[in-house]
């Protein structure tokens, strides 16, 4: 009897090893993919607040020059 | 409902059906699940590649900006310092001069385009099945559109909204353009309404005679059941056929100076007129007001011709609008003639009578007395429109073209409240004597497009022949007898009039391909620009006067 549960015994404690194992490892590959998208969406909304702050010093720049420059006329 | 945008491959690790004959079945499911786990990596690292290359991408145009910003302060910090406040010249013109400051306004557009689908979605995209391939179908098509563009468009609401909006800036255009007009003439669309029963009433009497008028009190009781009692495809009709008479009562009731004037400005847009698309319901009282100036241009070439009222003793004023009068002398009259009976025919004796009377006034030399009318229809009392219309020797073209299209108006009301049992009617209006040949197959061509489901082909050859039979046709309704009229009586004026007919008909053509291409080619110049659309909306909405050059100046980017 005891013989007879060994190697099943072991098999079945093998398994489970194996079966930590791999819920390890997808446990990780999910908190990869979160870590990516988290890491996404803050860079877009990083990028997009430097995108706004460009366009408004690329407008006050434009009014600047207008108001600089000399010597122009209409269009 | 968020997409995913990235989905990770092998999404069940061990889901598979196990091969068959392995002993140890645990050790297979582990190595399964292991190797779905390598392929799990594999996707979430294209899947990082590609985010992190999305963001990459962004980040670098966004370092383009800001190394052009950098030189731009350099350059005007070195400009700054520069500026010295004794040279600054302040000349008025400078001021007024100097291009107005505007600002390059960027707005985001056509955001969710085809174009700009993600990588990612389009890979799950193209996982998708494929629409039909209809457009294989595309080379067979007549009218050059897409095949697959009947089956799903994606450019379709965007293209519904442009439309919307190119039309939306048009009729502001033209409202404003209207506006105008009408400051310039506030008093025409006011000659409209007038007393309209009074003259009804005094064509009843004087068509019935002094014998058989009626009172006033019962006309009018009557007349309402005409106009309310019958079936009800019959009501529309003589109500929009009485309102247009009343309308052109109304005008005719003008005295003769102010009937000239509008005569120089409606003539300019009468012949316009056939061709527009049928004329918008508030168009009516203003529609009204063309025609019926051109009836009055015949009519008062009639009464030059002939100073002399008839026997009857009418006056001139009442003579000047023979086209109109017969047919509302007419409901009335058969309001005191049997109803019933005589409501199917009420529909084409109205009609016919204007045409026997100009035909009979432009041919027969001798003017019948006023008991000549009831023998034309004897069950139906006549007014006495041929007795009133002297004879013209030879009709002169503006007035060959006025009669023709003023004696569409007494059509047009009745194609407007259409049935099946007004086939004849149309056909003998456009049938005005032959002196006026030319633009009558106009006017046929004019009529053929309110009456679309009635008689087909109003033929201009025999058409012209018709008036010269006015007796018979007025109380049959025989369509059949109409298009085969007596035979031709002037082939010889017919052939000179028939290359007037052409050249007037592809003038009017002309025009209309004109107009045609002018909208194609706007089209094609519109791109698919939201940003500019709208704006050209708005200005035209917002601007006070008309100035459709504001858009141009704006320089779009993007």
């Amino acid at each position: 009897m005891a013989g007879q549960e060994d190697p099943v015994q072991r098999e079945i404690h093998q398994d489970w090893a194996n079966r930590e194992y791999i819920e390890l490892i997808t446990s990780s590959i999910k908190k990869i993919a979160d870590f990516l998208n988290l890491f996404d969406m803050s860079c877009r909304s990083r990028l997009a607040t430097l995108n706004e702050k460009l366009t408004a010093l690329e407008r006050r720049i434009e009014y600047i020059e207008a108001r600089v420059t000399k010597g122009e006329t209409l269009t | 409902m968020p997409l995913v945008k990235r989905n990770i491959d092998p999404r069940h690790l061990c889901h598979t059906a196990l091969p068959r004959g392995i002993k140890n079945e645990l050790e297979c499911v582990t190595n399964i699940s292991l190797a779905n786990i390598i392929r799990q990596l594999s996707s979430l690292s294209k899947y990082a590649e590609d985010i992190f290359g999305e963001l990459f991408n962004e980040a670098h145009s966004f370092s383009f900006r800001v190394n052009s910003l950098q030189e731009r302060v350099d350059r005007l910090s070195v400009s700054v310092t520069q500026l010295d406040p004794k040279e600054e010249e302040l000349s008025l013109q400078d001021i007024t001069m100097r291009k107005a400051f505007r600002s390059s306004t960027i707005q985001d557009q056509q955001l969710f385009d085809r174009k700009t689908l993600p990588i990612p979605l389009q890979e799950t995209y193209d996982v998708c099945e494929q629409p039909p391939p209809l457009n294989i179908l595309t080379p067979y098509r007549d009218d050059g559109k897409e095949g697959l563009k009947f089956y799903t468009n994606p450019s379709y609401f965007f293209d519904l909204w442009k439309e919307k909006m190119l039309q939306d800036t048009e009729d502001k255009r033209k409202e404003k353009r209207k506006q105008k007009k009408n400051l310039d003439r506030p008093h025409e669309p006011e000659k409209v309404p007038r007393a309209p029963h009074d003259r009804r009433r005094e064509w009843q009497k004087l068509a019935q005679g002094p014998e058989l008028a009626e009172d006033d009190a019962n006309l009018l009781h009557k007349h309402i059941e005409v106009a309310n009692g019958p079936a009800s495809h019959f009501e529309t009709r003589p109500q929009t056929y009485v309102d247009h008479m009343d309308g052109s009562y109304s005008l005719s009731a003008l005295p003769f100076s102010q009937m000239s004037e509008l005569l120089t400005r409606a003539e300019e847009r009468v012949l316009v007129r056939p061709h527009e698309p049928p004329p918008p319901p508030p168009m009516h009282g203003a529609g009204d007001v063309k025609p019926i100036p051109t009836c009055i241009s015949s009519a008062t070439g009639l009464i030059e011709n002939r100073p002399q009222s008839p026997a009857t003793g009418r006056t001139p004023v009442f003579v000047s609008p023979t086209p109109p009068p017969p047919p509302p002398p007419l409901p009335s009259a058969l309001s005191t003639s049997s109803l019933r009976a005589s409501m199917t025919s009420t529909p084409p004796p109205p009609v016919p009578p204007p045409p026997p009377p100009p035909a009979t006034a432009l041919q027969a030399p001798a003017v019948p007395p006023p008991p000549a009318p009831l023998q034309i229809a004897p069950g139906v009392l006549h007014p006495a429109p041929p007795p009133i219309a002297p004879p013209l020797v030879q009709p002169s073209p503006p007035v060959a073209r006025a009669a023709p299209v003023c004696e569409t108006v007494p059509v047009h009301p009745l194609p407007q409240g259409e049935v099946q049992g007004l086939p004849p009617p149309p056909p003998p209006p456009p049938l005005p004597p032959p002196g006026i040949r030319p633009s009558s197959p106009v006017t046929v061509a004019a009529l053929a497009h309110p009456p679309s489901g009635l008689h087909p082909t109003p033929s201009t050859a025999p058409g012209p022949h018709a008036p010269l039979m006015p007796p018979s046709p007025p109380s049959q309704v025989v369509p059949a007898s109409e298009p085969k009229r007596h035979p031709s009586t002037l082939p010889v004026i017919s052939d000179a009039r028939s290359v007037l007919l052409e050249a007037i008909r592809k003038g009017i053509q002309l025009r209309k391909v004109e107009e045609q291409r002018e909208q194609e080619a706007k089209h094609e110049r519109i791109e698919n620009d939201v940003a500019t659309i709208l704006s050209r909306r708005i200005a035209v909405e917002y601007s006070d006067s008309e100035d459709d050059s504001e858009f141009d100046e704006v320089d779009w980017l993007e």
